[in-house]
C-alpha cells in the first residue's frame, strides 16, 4: 500500500505506579514494525514486555511520546477504530468464562457490530467460521470454554482475535503454561498466519526458540529500555542472552537461539 | 443441553408475569373472585383496583428493577455476589431517604420528590464510593468490592441509627417500618413514578448488550475488542443507581432479590444480556410480587414487610453462594 510502518512508536514513555511506592518507567522507546513483519519481544520478568504490548495495542496511553498505526496517532482513534486495526490476546484471563468457543469467537466481531444490531450478520458468521478453521478448532466450537484444556482455550482466544480481522495481531506469552504439544500447535498456527497469511504479528515470550523461529526481528527489553534490537541470530546469541538474563547460555548450531543451561 | 430455548424461556417468564399481575390481586387476607370483579361488585372492584393491583404492580416493577440492577452490578464487577444491597447502594439510598424523611414532614406533595432526590444522591454517592475504592486497588477486585460494600453499608446503618436517635418516637417508628422495605401503597402514584426509572435501567443494559457480554471475558479482552470500559462502567452505574434510588424512595431497601433472581435466571436463559436483562425484569418482578403475596397472607391480617421476607430467604442464599463458588471471579 505505502511505505508507512504498520505500527510505530516515537519517544514512547509509560510511567507505571508499581506496588507500594516503587514506580517504574518503560522507555523512552522508538520502534517501527513493517507490514507483514513478525517482531518477537524477549526479556526478564518485569522488563516491561506486557506494558509495551499494551501500549502498542492502545490499551494503555503513553505518558509521553506517541504510538501510531499507519501514521494515524492512537490518540485520534476511538477504542472501536483501534480494535478494527489491532487484535490483542492477553496472557491473563478470567479463570472462568461462561461462554462457548463459538460465542467467544463471535465477540471478536464486536468492533464491526453496530450497537443496534440484534444478531451478528452473515459477514460476521463467515469471519467466525474462517477464524475457527484457521485455528483448527471447529471440532469443539460448540463446547463451553470452561470445559477445555488450557491449550485448547488458548487456541480459542487466538481464534477470537482472528475474527476481529485486524491488520496487526499482538500476543502476550501465547505458549506459557501450555504442554509441549499445544506449544507446538500455537507455534504452528502463528507460523502459518505469518508466513502464509502475511500477518503482522508482535509477541512477547520467554520461549527463546519460539522467538527465533517466528521473529523476523527480536527486541530484547531490560528494565524498560531496549537492550538489543535486530536479527534473531544476533539478539538470541549466547553472550547477548547471558547478559540480558544474567544466566549461562550455550550456543546452538546454525544460528538458532542459544539454550539455557539448567544444570547447576 | 439446556432443556429450553432461551427465547421460549423468556416467553414463559412473560406468561408467568402476566399470571401474577392478574392473579395476585385476587388473593390476600380476603380473597375475591375474578367473576366478582368482572361483574362489577363495588367492594371487589375497590379492593382489586385501588388496594391490591397498585401494590402488585409496584412489586412487579420493584422486583424487576432490583434484579436488573443486580445483573448489571454482577456483570460490571464480574462478581456473582454483587447487588444493590450487598454493595451498599441500597444503604446509601436509604440514608438519603431517611434524612429527607426527617425534614420532609409537612411538605405533603413535595415529600416524594425530596425523598427521591435524596435517595438518588445517596445511591449515586454510595456507588461512587464503592466503585472508587474497588478500582483504586486492582489486584483483588472481587474481595475488595464486597468489603467496600460492607464498609459503606456499616457507615450508612450507623448514620441512619444516628438520625433515628435524633427523631421523635413517631418519626422513628415510620423510619424503622420503612427500613424494613415494604410495598404497602394505595393508588398508582408510586407505580407511575417507578416505571420510567425501571425502563431506563433496562434500556441502558440492553443498549450495552454486546459490551456486557464481552465483559464476561474480562476487562482486558473487552477493551481490546473495542469496548470503552470506563465509559461503559460509568453509564451502567449511573443508570442502575438512579433505578435503585427511585425504588428505595418509595419501597425502602429490599435486599437480596438482585442476588437470587439473576443467579437463577442465568441457569434458565443463559448469559446473553439481550435475553437475560428482560428475563430479570420479568422474573424479578414475578418473584417479588409472589413474595409480597406471601408476606401479606402468611400472618394475615398482619402485613409483614416484604423486605423482611426477602432478607430471611436471601441471607442463607448469599452464604450458600459464597460456600459453593468455585475459585475467584
Amino acid at each position: 500500500m505505502n511505505n508507512l510502518p504498520v505500527l510505530s512508536a516515537r519517544g514512547l514513555v509509560r510511567e507505571e505506579r508499581g506496588r507500594g511506592n516503587a514506580g517504574w518507567t518503560l522507555g523512552p522507546l522508538d520502534l517501527e514494525v513493517a507490514a507483514g513483519e513478525c517482531l518477537a519481544l524477549v526479556g526478564p520478568n518485569g522488563a516491561g514486555k506486557t506494558t509495551l504490548l499494551r501500549c502498542l495495542a492502545g490499551l494503555r496511553k503513553p505518558s509521553r511520546g506517541e504510538v501510531a498505526h499507519r501514521g494515524r496517532n492512537f490518540a485520534e482513534l476511538s477504542r472501536r477504530e483501534l480494535a478494527r486495526r489491532i487484535a490483542y490476546v492477553p496472557q491473563v484471563r478470567p479463570a472462568s468464562v461462561p461462554l462457548t468457543v463459538r460465542e467467544a469467537v463471535e465477540l471478536g466481531r464486536y468492533p464491526h457490530l453496530s450497537p443496534f444490531q440484534l444478531a451478528p450478520s452473515a459477514t460476521d458468521h463467515r469471519a467466525v467460521d474462517r477464524a475457527l478453521a484457521a485455528a483448527g478448532i471447529e471440532a469443539f466450537a460448540e463446547r463451553p470454554l470452561d470445559e477445555l484444556s488450557g491449550g485448547e482455550r488458548q487456541m480459542a482466544w487466538i481464534a477470537a482475535a482472528l475474527a476481529q480481522e485486524a491488520e496487526v495481531l499482538i500476543l502476550d506469552e501465547p505458549t506459557t503454561h501450555l504442554d509441549p504439544r499445544h506449544q507446538r500447535d500455537v507455534a504452528g498456527l502463528l507460523h502459518r498466519l505469518h508466513r502464509e497469511g502475511g500477518a503482522t504479528i508482535l509477541l512477547a515470550t520467554h520461549d527463546l526458540e519460539l522467538a527465533g523461529l517466528l521473529g523476523d526481528r527480536v527486541l530484547a527489553l531490560a528494565a524498560g529500555r531496549s537492550f538489543a534490537l535486530g536479527a534473531p541470530s544476533e539478539v538470541l546469541a549466547a553472550d547477548s542472552l547471558a547478559t540480558l538474563f544474567d544466566a549461562p547460555f550455550q550456543a546452538e548450531a546454525d544460528g538458532r537461539a542459544a539454550r539455557l543451561s539448567l544444570a547447576p | 443441553m439446556r432443556p429450553l430455548h432461551p427465547r421460549s424461556a423468556l416467553a414463559l417468564l412473560g406468561l408467568l408475569w402476566l399470571a401474577v399481575a392478574l392473579g395476585a390481586p385476587l388473593l390476600g387476607s380476603q380473597p375475591i373472585g375474578l367473576l366478582d370483579v368482572l361483574r362489577g361488585d363495588p367492594t371487589a372492584l375497590a379492593i382489586f383496583w385501588q388496594l391490591r393491583l397498585p401494590r402488585v404492580l409496584l412489586a412487579l416493577l420493584a422486583g424487576g428493577a432490583l434484579a436488573t440492577a443486580g445483573l448489571g452490578f454482577q456483570t460490571l464487577f464480574r462478581n456473582p455476589l454483587a447487588e444493590p444491597y450487598t454493595l451498599g447502594v441500597a444503604g446509601g439510598a436509604a440514608l438519603g431517604a431517611v434524612l429527607a424523611l426527617r425534614v420532609s414532614e409537612g411538605l405533603g406533595a413535595l415529600g416524594l420528590p425530596l425523598v427521591a432526590l435524596a435517595s438518588f444522591a445517596g445511591a449515586l454517592g454510595a456507588t461512587a464510593l464503592v466503585a472508587g475504592v474497588a478500582m483504586h486497588r486492582k489486584e483483588s477486585e472481587t474481595g475488595t468490592l464486597l468489603l467496600a460494600g460492607i464498609g459503606v453499608s456499616l457507615s450508612t446503618s450507623a448514620l441512619i441509627l444516628f438520625v433515628q436517635y435524633l427523631a421523635d418516637a413517631t418519626q422513628t417508628f415510620r423510619m424503622v417500618r420503612w427500613m424494613m422495605g415494604g410495598l404497602a401503597v394505595v393508588g398508582y402514584r408510586e407505580v407511575l413514578w417507578l416505571l420510567p426509572w425501571t425502563l431506563l435501567g433496562l434500556v441502558a443494559l440492553l443498549a450495552a448488550r454486546w459490551d456486557l457480554n464481552l465483559l464476561l471475558a474480562g476487562e482486558e479482552i473487552a477493551a481490546s475488542r473495542g469496548v470503552d470500559v470506563p465509559r461503559l462502567r460509568l453509564r451502567i452505574l449511573i443508570a442502575t443507581s438512579l433505578m435503585i434510588g427511585a425504588l428505595v424512595a418509595v419501597a425502602g431497601p429490599i435486599g437480596f432479590v438482585g442476588l437470587m433472581v439473576p443467579h437463577a435466571l442465568r441457569r434458565l436463559v443463559g448469559h446473553d444480556h439481550l435475553i437475560l436483562a428482560p428475563a430479570c425484569l420479568l422474573g424479578g418482578g414475578a418473584f417479588l410480587a409472589l413474595a409480597d403475596l406471601a408476606a401479606r397472607t402468611v400472618m394475615a391480617p398482619a402485613d409483614l414487610p416484604v423486605g423482611v421476607l426477602t432478607a430471611l430467604l436471601g441471607g442463607p442464599f448469599f452464604l450458600l453462594l459464597l460456600a459453593v463458588r468455585r475459585g475467584r471471579g
